[in-house]
């Protein structure tokens, strides 16, 4: 393990703390602030993983992971950027796409096969015949790819979730982002400050150059961050990426957990009302051929490994850069001892003669004008090739290390994302905010500033106009700053080279995707002009990078060479996340939230199986017979209990609660008498069924009703919607959970009853659809309804949820002599089939009306001045012969019951199978169908046509509805 | 979500707390009348406007309120109410 | 008759040391390792009452006035009114005398049975709100105490905010009862990292009639 250089203020690292891992097996050492990528490095890996296509080496390039280099599987999650993960205790890292490792690949040979791989090739070869498709694709996504995940794969880690509200908020923690907060948080307001890395400083923090009379700009960024820190309106969010900006300023993150926090990653969401952008730049890669070859590097990160994590990046290196960091890096490397070779610039004037003297003092040679033209070495960098910018010159020099950079480019995804513009500036050859969304703001290196106190005060800037988004500060203090970064130095020229003179076959745009020069190219050939077309063709930045290394390059290229007249630069759109961000990170905490009735822990002890329906859990059923053929014969034959609480439950009053009900239900709600139930039911504007249930009566302009479960939470929201112009005063009180229900159903019912309760349940007083109020043991009020829905002998009672389980025992010690068994949602489904009493949403779908299913006695049409919703439709779909109707059928020569939601076929779809059952009272199975018109008299056959039935078919005949008690006895007894 | 709604009850809140409910088309027509083509047009026909509109929400899981605001359809952003809020059942 | 029990949707896993019986509930006064705050308090048997009247204004619940525009809270004797629409208001009897006669005006329901009600109290309460919710209770326009209607944990919500500076912050949080069950466990989990804990009624009497 290398020597650290360990006396560096800058430093992240502490020497002194080991941290053991494990890589391939064997078990390495880092030291505690090392990334994985710093300690790989550290122990001489230089090969982190090999490339999507082609399996090229790949290596540390930028050190923030805007490509996929340096994605390796760490404890078994892929593609985890290593350059950005804190090495932990006990790691276990792999390396990604290799056949045997990383180092020797026997994939390697694909890199000579690009020949074979132009530009889009998969849209062209391999899909005549259409056979060898399926046979290509195997063996391209054998040889392609980036990590691997498993089917089964479970992720392992804590995610949390936090959601914040702000008046600042403010992306990137550099010394404009700070500024920024500062400046804002001064007037007393709300601010958070975003920082993708562990610590703050951005631009400043990795460098020891003077800042102003002799502070270094590391001192100076350690002076901001203690008085951001200092500030108690002040929110910091380090190690958080920002990785998405919406409208309304809504931002959010991810930060990745502390050993101290309960959470490895945190999904961070943000309202504020100002944005400030701070995110600095990222470098523009330098094209040249094999400019991604492992021991080349861009110029922070030859720095940053050093300044940072105290590592010479290379032993002899030979820069190739196009802007002033190149050579305040050259000689700040120097002076720790890495041997400089040459430093190319790309500009042939303009340098800061500051750092020219100090090249010279320290005998470094600089070329102006010229650049790496090809990187030699199988692997690894031996030898790097320079050439003059015309390409007529060429110069061939020995090094482990290539120092490559274009210059810079401002991180604007996001200003784009949230939907501003950015414009091409030909001064710094950047593309530079343009139009910014409301409220939000741009500071520092974004804008193309690069001088620190312009930086710095543009930062403050930026803080006093989101402040003054919130209503704070002065517009004369603004026009002061103002005034101020005016008067410093702007944006510097940066250079204008596209790419080295060469043909491009290896020269690559986008690491990720594996595409070259060479490939766009190609897609100019075929007739490709605007770089977003050229992205999907070529997948150049389609990557987990997501554009950060070709974004700028493509249509910077793309303009340059189309041989087109007057071709402007235009950007390519980036979209969120801009960062890779785990799914279980946007999954956060993800709490299970489902509704219960208060007779859940009974009915789980009773051998309840429960299955989610809509907003609650509902015991479906008793047993692991799912036919439920004891649950059903007990009803049907003693009594049996279900817990109904689900039930919608309502209670509307005031002085215009009948007009409400007048408009929503079709029936007549006049007619309700009290001590009596009425059934209605609800249509939409297109006379399409709703929803149903019954209405209590309970003194004037108040009533009780209920409806069915899945409609409960909409239902106050739509009688409202419908009454919204007319001014009605009237009160909805949502009881649904108020109530537990309990539906004590059977021949025997009566007599269990009778046993809880004082009053009496013979059939003369309290009758089918009767309604009575009493209470058990003075002391639990209970409202009971006389219903018939499974068939049976039913009292449908309402009981204050807290008292629910006390009367559910006592109906269960009352019925023991009577065999009182639970029966689940699926009995009564079966049973209520057997009766044909339909369900909304089984036997309808959104488009069927209430006369289709039957219901149209329901229907009042002498209240028009009601405008009862959904009535003018009926009145047009009355005569309406295409309409389906709801049959009732039974299977031919006794056969099994076709699935719910088999097709009903001729030689077309003449409708489907609503719900069909195997029933047991019966002995033979029956159901019910929407069929077209003709298909609905009775003896028709029914060609019903399964899934994956292939050509069989099995038949059935309409019958007469209902199956069961046609008479109705039985609920009436 | 990134869009909000301010209702008039609870302010400015989360898009995702709200229900749609169309575009403003006034109140229900007579059914004296009416023609099924008019009724039709009443219910379903929509201007769809590329710019701002006027709509109704429902603070679903608020304050439950129906009340019309001003969107502009094209950013998605709320526009300044320029006539007074009438509130439904409320 | 036979043992009649009302069961409280907010079922805690600590031991209760001390419980109290009180129109069958059996309410916890005190629980074992309560620690030091924040808690979590269920007063799911509490008395609530649900106020809509077009002519609002004209009404005094047990004498209080209710406040005049929406949001806004008033806590009066123990009782605890919110205004929630133009026509709308509810009542929580959160430390007043007990079996307290419903009022006589119109327009009253019991909605005592339809919600769970929990008080979260001490320093950490609004950390763990904003792992649940992006309501902004921290927003300097909003002086406690005030009602959000919004959504906790992704369940529509009336939260009543009674404080909100330091050992002393509070809220009262009520939803649909069915809801009990993931929603308590949702705040535990949330809270767990601050060290909520449930408590008995004692700690929230103290909370409610400190000075």
């Amino acid at each position: 393990m290398m020597n650290r250089l360990n006396h560096l203020p800058t430093l992240k690292i502490d020497t002194a703390r080991k941290i053991s891992f494990t890589y391939k097996g064997k078990i390495y050492y880092g030291v505690t602030g090392d990334t994985i990528a710093s300690a790989l490095f550290a122990n001489g890996v230089r090969i982190f993983g090999r490339s999507l296509k082609y399996h090229r080496p790949r290596g540390l390039y930028s050190l923030d992971g805007e490509c996929s280099n340096t994605c390796m599987q760490v404890n078994g999650i892929p593609n985890v950027r290593c350059e950005n993960t804190l090495l932990e205790d006990g790691m276990v890292v792999a390396e990604q796409n290799v056949k045997g490792s990383a180092e020797n690949d026997m994939m390697s040979f694909m890199d000579k096969l690009d020949w074979m791989m132009p530009a889009g090739f998969y849209y062209d070869v391999m899909h005549k015949p259409a056979k060898l498709w399926p046979v290509a694709m195997k063996q391209i996504r054998k040889a392609a790819g980036l990590g691997k995940i498993s089917p089964d794969f479970k992720m392992p880690g804590k995610y949390d979730e936090i959601f914040l509200n702000t008046d600042v908020c403010i992306i990137g923690g550099g010394p404009a982002g700070m500024m920024a907060a500062l400046s804002s948080a001064e007037k007393g307001l709300r601010v958070i400050l975003m920082e993708s890395r562990p610590w703050l400083g951005g631009f400043f923090e990795y460098r020891s150059a003077e800042y102003k009379d002799g502070q270094t700009l590391h001192d100076r960024a350690n002076d901001l961050a203690a008085q951001v820190r200092a500030r108690e309106n002040i929110r910091l969010f380090t190690h958080t990426a920002c990785v998405g900006t919406y409208n309304n300023n809504l931002v959010t993150g991810f930060q990745i957990g502390k050993k101290s926090d309960v959470f490895d990653q945190r999904y961070v969401e943000i309202r504020a009302k100002s944005v400030v952008v701070a995110a600095g730049c990222i470098e523009r890669p330098l094209l040249f051929d094999n400019n991604e070859r492992p021991g080349v590097m861009q110029i922070a990160c030859a720095l940053r490994m050093a300044k940072t994590y105290g590592q010479l990046p290379g032993t002899k290196a030979v820069f190739s850069i196009g802007h002033d960091l190149g050579l305040e890096a050259a000689i700040e490397l120097h002076d720790l001892g890495l041997i400089i070779d040459c430093v190319a610039d790309i500009r042939e004037d303009g340098q800061d003669p500051a750092l020219m003297q100090k090249l010279m003092d320290r005998n470094i040679p600089i070329l102006k004008g010229w650049v790496a033209a090809k990187a030699h070495g199988r692997k690894v960098v031996k030898k790097v090739t320079l050439s003059s910018i015309d390409g007529l010159m060429t110069r061939t020099l020995a090094c482990d290390l290539v120092v490559a950079s274009a210059g810079v480019t401002p991180v604007t995804g996001h200003i784009t994302v949230a939907l501003g513009t950015l414009k091409y500036d030909g001064h710094t050859g950047c593309f530079l905010p343009d139009r910014m969304p409301e409220k939000m703001y741009a500071a520092g290196r974004v804008l193309g500033l690069n001088d620190a106190m312009a930086i710095e005060a543009s930062g403050t800037l930026a803080g006093l106009k989101a402040a003054a988004d919130c209503g704070a500060g002065s517009s004369e203090e603004i026009g002061k700053v103002a005034k101020i970064v005016a008067s410093l130095p702007g944006p510097a020229r940066g250079s204008k080279l596209v790419t080295a003179p060469v043909k491009g076959r290896k020269s690559f745009i986008c690491f990720d995707e594996d595409a070259t020069i060479k490939n766009i190219k190609q897609a100019l050939a075929k007739g490709f002009d605007v770089p977003e077309l050229i992205k999907r063709f070529t997948a150049t930045g389609l990557g987990p990078g997501q554009g950060g290394i070709p974004g700028h390059n493509l249509p910077l290229y793309v303009a340059k060479y189309q041989t087109l007249p007057d071709v402007s630069i235009r950007p390519t759109n980036v979209r969120p996340p801009l960062v890779p961000t785990l799914i279980s990170t946007y999954a956060g905490t993800n709490h299970t939230m489902f509704k219960i009735t208060a007779m859940d822990q009974m009915q789980r002890k009773d051998g309840g199986i429960f299955r989610n329906i809509g907003v609650w859990q509902r015991a479906r059923y008793f047993s692991d017979d799912f036919s439920c053929k004891k649950e059903i014969e007990n009803v049907r034959n003693n009594v049996g209990m279900l817990d109904g609480s689900t039930l919608g439950k309502f209670r509307i009053h005031g002085p215009d609660a009948l007009k409400a009900l007048q408009r929503v239900y079709v029936s007549d709600m006049s007619k309700v008498k009290e001590g009596r139930i009425k059934y209605s039911a609800m249509c939409n504007d297109d006379g399409c069924v709703m929803d149903d249930g019954v209405v209590v009566k309970l003194g004037e302009n108040d009533y009780y009703f209920t409806t069915s479960t899945g409609r409960a939470g909409q239902t106050a929201e739509w009688i409202r919607y419908h009454t919204r112009y007319d001014g009605w005063d009237f009160a909805l009180v949502n009881l649904t959970d108020s109530m537990g229900v309990i539906n004590l159903s059977g021949p025997n019912a009566r007599k269990v009853l009778e046993k809880v309760v004082d009053i009496d349940v013979s059939n003369d007083a309290f009758g089918f659809s009767a309604y009575r109020e009493f209470k058990i043991a003075d002391t639990i009020p209970v409202r009971a309804m006389r219903l018939g829905f499974v068939g049976e002998l039913s009292y449908e009672l309402h009981v204050p949820a807290s008292y629910m389980q006390s009367v559910w025992i006592m109906l269960k010690e009352a019925g023991k002599p009577f065999n009182i068994q639970n029966f689940g949602v699926e009995a009564q489904n079966v049973l209520r089939m057997e009766k044909c009493h339909i369900i909304l949403g089984q036997e309808s779908e959104q488009r069927t009306n209430l006369l289709d299913v039957g219901l149209g006695f329901l229907w009042d049409r002498t209240k028009s001045e009601a405008k009862t919703v959904g009535a003018v439709a009926l009145r047009q779909a009355e005569n309406d012969p295409a309409r389906l109707k709801l049959v009732g059928f039974k299977m031919e020569n006794n056969g099994r019951a076709p699935k719910d939601g088999a097709l009903i076929v001729d030689t077309k779809v003449r409708g489907y199978v609503c719900t069909a059952r195997d029933s047991f009272a019966l002995n033979e199975a029956v159901g019910m169908a929407l069929v077209e018109a003709d298909l609905s008299r009775i003896g028709t056959r029914l060609e019903i046509f399964e899934d994956e039935c292939g050509d069989d078919r099995i038949y059935g005949t309409v019958v007469k509805m209902p199956f069961y008690d046609p008479e109705g006895k039985r609920m009436k007894m | 979500m990134a869009l909000t709604i301010t209702c008039p009850i609870c302010g400015k809140r989360n898009g995702y707390e709200f229900r749609f409910g169309g575009e403003e088309k006034g109140p229900r027509p007579e059914e004296e009348g009416l023609t099924p083509e008019a009724w039709c047009d009443y219910v379903h026909l929509n201007k769809c406007v590329a710019g701002v509109q006027e709509e109704w929400w429902c603070h679903k899981d608020g304050c439950g309120s129906w009340f019309k605001i001003h969107r502009d359809t094209t950013t998605n952003l709320e526009k300044e109410i320029k006539t007074v809020i009438e509130e439904a059942g409320k | 008759m036979k043992n009649i029990k009302r069961v409280s949707p907010v079922q805690l896993k600590s031991s209760p040391l001390k419980t109290e019986q009180k129109d069958n509930w059996d309410i916890v006064m005190e629980y074992a390792g309560e620690g030091d705050g924040p808690y979590l308090v269920d007063l799911s048997h509490k008395l609530r009452l649900d106020l809509q009247n077009g002519e609002i204004n004209a009404i005094t619940p047990f004498g209080i006035a209710i406040p005049d525009s929406p949001g806004k809270c008033v806590l009066q004797d123990g009782l605890l009114i919110n205004r929630m629409n133009k026509t709308q208001a509810s009542i929580y009897n959160l430390a007043g005398q007990d079996n307290v006669d419903m009022p006589d005006a119109t327009g009253y329901t019991d909605v005592t049975e339809s919600a769970l009600c929990v008080a979260i109290i001490g320093q950490q309460v609004f950390a763990i709100c904003e792992k649940l919710t992006s309501l902004d209770f921290m927003s300097p326009d909003y002086v406690a105490p005030f009602l959000f209607q919004g959504p906790f944990s992704h369940v529509p919500c009336q939260i009543v905010t009674l404080n909100k500076t330091g050992d002393d912050s509070g809220i009262i949080l009520t939803c649909s009862r069915g809801y009990g069950r993931d929603m308590i466990h949702a705040i535990l989990d949330a809270g767990d990292e601050f060290n909520l804990k449930p408590a008995g009624e004692n700690r929230f009497r103290n909370w409610i009639t400190r000075p």
